[in-house]
């Protein structure tokens, strides 16, 4: 199963000219993921590793009604206007792979998207890798295709960086990922935490899932808040980074709003405190995750019973 | 970005936002442009401004003289006072409290009211606002309504948000805070301060984000959450971070070049520390090749030892390509991939800058 991302994902790509455009397409295909058209303004008619370019997403879109994903890799100013023109074509997933996106333009385009119940995925969004089979993105190029091992454990990252880098430490402890997906680390996201927790809780391929958090924001509050009412029942090891700006002055910069409306939340203490009260085990180094996992499935005594861990491959 | 006070004003002013008639002043010779009583504020990127003694009311024009000569140059709250704003004194009725900012839970703009404005705000009402409808009358009348705003007060204080909502919504600002706004005797709405916080997404799109520390280990960090785990890893293990920064996304090797420049030349490195993850997408031969055109502008030359942990597409090359720049033009340089954990290389860097028992 996995999440988000399967062998079913058939993907536009607006901005597919571009040099991020471009190779995130080659990466794709290179993974088995079919991109099925690309869009640029005044570039109908070309053809970009073999893959036909529109003017619109909805021109992409009647030529190939069976589009249900648009990974959006226009430059920042451009976001926008292209991830309205995806969600007034009613694509389901659109993963925004641009980072510097304005805020205000992040928040019209989530409105919008929020309006016609399509799920956005970012911006600053690295990607969505369904290990083996297949990819919405840059995560995971093929030059480091070994990092992820097909496994059983779900990682959810802000940081794109380290989404590889947490792939790096479960293979060395011994496991592998079902769906890697990159979220993004911007102040408004699409999808957040819990709603990528959501998916997991309903995949039967995966066993437990790895959150990397960063200070700033309550996306990791929220996903607190979830874990606490028990909705997700398998195991959740987070790393949150950051942890030497609870020393520094207090930020002033979002004056008495970021109080206000925050309301505490947003530093590190914040974050791990809450986690550790919903009963996610917290990582110091990216080297414990695979340790407290494996102590996660003992604890839960379903190690030997159900032989879950390690877990690679099942063919 | 956040803006002075002042900057913030100007801005509030051409959305047609009452503010205090006021002039800048940098120096003590053009301190009496304005009326007593006046007051005196230290023009700081600082919270707190009142409480650390940054704001002075003075009743006479040779306290203000006093006033302007104690605050410039100053340090108030760690923040050296450069300028200081000189403004009429508004005789109050009330102070209240007025917000645009984004609310990460809605993922909107919220506004936020409170009726008791000024230095011990904590709480206020708060309404998430659509973007693309903006600030309706219906929620400015319903937010005053349920933080019990005086029927009085409330015709200003609505025309003041309308304005904050322009001024917020056209500028594409982070933030727009009023606190206190004053509503006078004869009903206006004044703006007392002005927090004005601009993306920099908007304004300085390509600048990266740079953070001193103090510390003498320089940072070249791969992207925010790389940045930010290491610097808590090299404290950890005794290390003094200089900065936080990071280059992100596929950077040219320019731009890399550039930061690595701007990291080495900050007074007193002990060590230089280029620390990633394993990279997605991001060219490392591109990256690295920046880096070495960076350290060769480095004036002195660093002597000090160089650790470089990173993976990802063409590290190989990238690798081979530092070990010969090390060898043939004399850098301490240490190399490593995946396969020595990010963690591992703090230690490492600490020890080699600092010695074995050495700080």
């Amino acid at each position: 199963m996995a999440i988000l991302v399967d062998e079913s994902t058939r993907v536009i790509v607006q901005g597919i000219t571009g040099k991020e455009g471009a190779r995130a397409t080659a990466e794709m295909m290179r993974a088995g993921t079919h991109v099925v058209a690309g869009v640029r303004p005044g570039k109908a008619g070309e053809m970009v590793h073999g893959v036909p370019v529109f003017d619109t997403a909805a021109d992409a879109l009647r030529a190939h009604p069976n589009a249900n994903a648009s990974l959006i890799a226009v430059p920042a100013p451009a976001v926008r206007v292209a991830a309205l023109e995806a969600i007034a074509a009613r694509i389901p997933l659109i993963v925004i792979l641009t980072e510097h996106v304005p805020t205000r333009a992040t928040a019209e385009v989530l409105a919008a998207a929020r309006d016609a119940g399509v799920r956005i995925v970012g911006p600053s969004s690295v990607g969505i890798l369904s290990v083996g089979r297949g990819k919405i993105g840059a995560i995971g190029s093929s030059e480091i295709a070994d990092v992820f091992r097909p496994g059983r454990i779900g990682i959810i990252s802000k940081s794109g960086g380290m989404t590889a880098e947490i792939a790096v430490a479960l293979r060395r402890g011994g496991f592998g990922v079902s769906t890697a997906v990159g979220i993004g680390g911007d102040v408004l996201i699409g999808s957040d935490f819990v709603d990528m927790l959501r998916c997991f809780q309903d995949d039967g391929e995966t066993d437990a899932v790895v959150c990397f958090g960063e200070v700033g924001g309550c996306y990791e509050e929220l996903a607190a808040e979830y874990l606490a009412t028990n909705a997700f029942t398998k195991p959740v090891v987070a790393v949150v980074a950051g942890r030497f700006t609870d020393q520094l002055p207090i930020g002033t910069t979002l004056g008495h709003a970021g109080a206000i409306v925050a309301k505490g939340r947003g530093s590190y203490t914040s974050k791990v405190t809450a986690l550790r009260n919903a009963g996610v085990a917290i990582a110091d180094r990216l080297e414990e995750i695979p340790i407290l996992l494996r102590k996660a499935f003992y604890e839960r005594s379903r190690v030997k019973e159900e032989g879950l861990c390690p877990t690679f491959a099942k063919a | 970005m956040d803006c002075l006070e002042h900057v913030g004003k100007a801005l509030f002013a051409r959305y047609g936002i009452a503010v205090p008639r006021g002039a800048v002043v940098s120096s003590l010779d053009a301190a009496h442009a304005v009326a007593s009583p006046v007051v005196v504020k230290a023009q700081i990127h600082v919270g707190g401004r009142g409480r650390a003694g940054g704001v002075r009311v003075c009743g006479n024009e040779v306290d203000a003289r006093i006033a302007v000569r104690e605050l410039l140059g100053s340090t108030i709250a760690g923040c050296h006072v450069a300028s200081v704003l000189l403004e009429e004194f508004v005789d109050a009725a009330a102070e209240y409290y007025v917000s645009l900012s984004y609310d990460t839970v809605t993922r909107s703009p919220v506004l936020a009211v409170s009726v008791k404005g000024g230095m011990s705000v904590t709480d206020a009402t708060t309404t998430p606002v659509d973007i693309r409808d903006g600030v309706t009358d219906a929620a400015i009348v319903s937010c005053l309504e349920r933080e019990a705003v005086p029927a009085v007060h409330r015709t200003s204080i609505a025309e003041a948000i309308r304005k904050l909502w322009r001024c917020f919504d056209e500028e594409q600002l982070l933030l727009a805070e009023i606190n206190p706004l004053f509503i006078t005797r004869d009903g206006r709405a004044i703006a007392g301060d002005a927090k004005v916080v601009l993306d920099d997404d908007i304004v300085r799109p390509q600048e990266r984000r740079f953070l001193s520390l103090g510390g003498d280990i320089a940072i070249l960090a791969s992207g925010g959450g790389a940045s930010l785990l290491n610097i808590d890893a090299l404290l950890g293990h005794g290390g003094r971070p200089a900065n936080y920064t990071e280059y992100s996304g596929n950077p040219p090797a320019d731009v890399v070049r550039d930061l690595t420049v701007r990291v080495l030349s900050q007074e007193g490195i002990r060590g230089c520390w280029v620390v990633g993850g394993t990279a997605n997408f991001t060219d490392i031969a591109a990256t690295m090749e920046g880096f070495v055109a960076g350290l060769r502008q480095v004036i002195p030359k660093p002597t000090y030892p160089i650790v470089v942990r990173r993976d990802g597409p063409r590290q190989a090359e990238a690798f081979a390509m530092l070990r010969v720049v090390a060898e043939r033009e004399g850098y301490q340089l240490h190399a490593f991939g995946s396969e020595t954990p990010m963690e591992e290389s703090a230690r490492l860097m600490v020890k080699l800058a600092y010695g074995d028992t050495g700080r």
